[in-house]
């Protein structure tokens, strides 16, 4: 039987999933740190092309230069260099990523409570009728 | 002020009311604008630059969501540079991924920033974007605005070098590459620019969020001021040719806008009408949820009559916010204004006498 109270709380939830928690039911389905690990993963793929772009353009700039003098320079520390700026870039971009994704999960978590609530509330209501 | 008001609610109902319609119209003519500013510019692919192409792309942008017109725009500024030469389309894509990878995953909704800040340089009115977005957006909105002034001394860059660019022959491939990394990477203005941007993003986001009177109006004149100040220390420091008189002149111009976009701040906050499916073991739902429409129009009007010691008549013009009851009551001789539709902050409660 249709009961108005509850037809108004399922309009709720459903409005809920359907705009701004869309994005919070998917994050509720992972778990803290596998959220957080996939992230951070993503986010150190982003800067490893972030990265080679940008290298791969600063070669190009000097690229003249750079063929003549590689037979004088000492390709090894030239490439710890390198490997220093690239460990350097997804260091601080992978810390900035786990800061994010944390409160984004928490957030997400808070949100998704009251819907939680409302849900064994529904049920409730389901138990009650019958 | 209460006729602003009504105007203000008259436009957040019908915009509520025709919201299917306004949406697609605004999404199609920003587009259209932004992708006429792009041929306008840039315009060195000839086959981009007709008016039936750009109001195709228009069109189908006024039914996707705002990254699309973003991506659309971006692919727009990097075919004209392909065509002018293949080495300044790969620094166009180099920084566009750049943004896009380490910073719009993150808040895509921001990408809008770096379509709008180029084309209000464009309508040489860039200041509005540090006010508009220190107004609305987060202190990470700097980063946007600041990638949008990048974007900006790109195409600036481009369209500087392209006659030297084009005159090049075809083996100084190199030679093209520097020149646009140096004309764009060694562009003081940009760099004063981003700076005095992002300066004033975040101290407008910061004045408009402390708890004072009048914090949104004070964040815009504080961050028109301090904008104008960083830029013209930033030309004086590196001789960047800025013109006083626009940066002025834009400065002004852009707190009207801002005090605009303050005045319709609530609009775009708006319940809109749901319509939601759902299903349980007996029935399926199809639900339509319209909003109680919170305007506020004029509805009654308070007269007050004191007969004790003087004689007086008041007439207030009071508006109603449904759902909210009216909060104020007080005893004859005195006329208040009660629930007026001003934030809670402002709230104007007036005694008379």
């Amino acid at each position: 039987m249709l009961k108005e109270e509850r037809v108004i709380l399922m309009t709720h939830m459903a409005s809920y999933e359907q705009n701004e928690g869309k994005k919070n039911v998917s994050i509720g389905n992972y778990f803290r740190n596998d959220y957080i690990a996939v992230q951070v993963m993503k986010s150190v793929i982003c800067a490893t092309i972030a990265f080679a772009m940008v290298f791969a353009l600063f070669l190009f700039y000097d690229f003249e230069s750079f063929m003549q003098d590689i037979y004088k320079m000492d390709l090894l520390a030239f490439a710890k260099n390198v490997l220093t700026w690239y460990l350097g870039t997804v260091v601080v971009y992978g810390v900035i990523s786990y800061g994010i994704f944390s409160y984004r999960y928490s957030k997400a978590r808070k949100s998704l409570k009251n819907y939680y609530q409302n849900l064994k509330k529904l049920n409730a209501m389901y138990h009650n009728e019958q | 002020m209460t006729g602003l008001l009504e105007f203000r609610e008259n436009i957040k109902r019908f915009y509520s009311k025709y919201e299917v319609f306004i949406l697609p119209v605004v999404k199609f003519l920003l587009a259209f604008i932004v992708l006429n500013t792009l041929n306008s510019k840039l315009g060195y692919m000839n086959r981009l630059d007709n008016i039936a192409i750009t109001l195709i792309v228009s069109l189908a942008c006024s039914f996707l969501p705002v990254t699309g017109l973003v991506f659309l725009a971006a692919l727009f500024s990097l075919a004209h540079m392909y065509a002018l030469s293949m080495e300044v389309a790969i620094v166009g894509i180099c920084l566009y991924l750049v943004m896009f990878l380490l910073f719009f995953r993150f808040s895509p909704k921001e990408s809008l920033v770096v379509v709008l800040t180029p084309l209000l340089f464009a309508l040489r009115i860039p200041y509005v974007m540090p006010l508009a977005m220190g107004l609305l957006g987060t202190p990470a909105s700097a980063v946007s605005v600041g990638f949008g002034v990048t974007a900006y001394y790109l195409m600036q860059a481009v369209m500087t070098n392209a006659p030297t660019i084009s005159t090049m022959e075809d083996a100084e491939a190199i030679a093209r590459l520097r020149l646009i990394i140096d004309g764009f990477i060694g562009n003081k203005a940009m760099i004063v620019m981003v700076v005095a941007f992002a300066i004033t993003v975040e101290a407008v986001y910061i004045i408009r969020r402390m708890s004072m009177d009048h914090s949104w109006s004070i964040a815009i004149v504080a961050g028109a001021l301090l904008d104008m100040m960083i830029v013209m220390v930033g030309d004086l420091l590196y001789d960047t040719n800025m013109p006083v008189a626009g940066v002025i002149l834009g400065s002004i111009l852009a707190a009207a806008v801002a005090k605009v976009i303050e005045f319709f701040r609530f609009c775009v906050d708006y319940s809109r009408t749901e319509k939601v499916q759902f299903e349980d073991d007996e029935y399926y739902y199809y639900v339509k949820a319209v909003p109680k429409m919170s305007v506020s129009t004029p509805s009654k009007t308070v007269k007050t009559i004191n007969t004790q010691s003087r004689s007086v008549v008041t007439e207030r013009t009071v508006y109603d916010r449904p759902g909210e009851r009216a909060r104020t009551q007080r005893p004859a001789g005195r006329s208040v204004t009660v629930g007026s539709n001003i934030p809670s902050e402002e709230d104007d409660f007036e005694e008379l006498f």
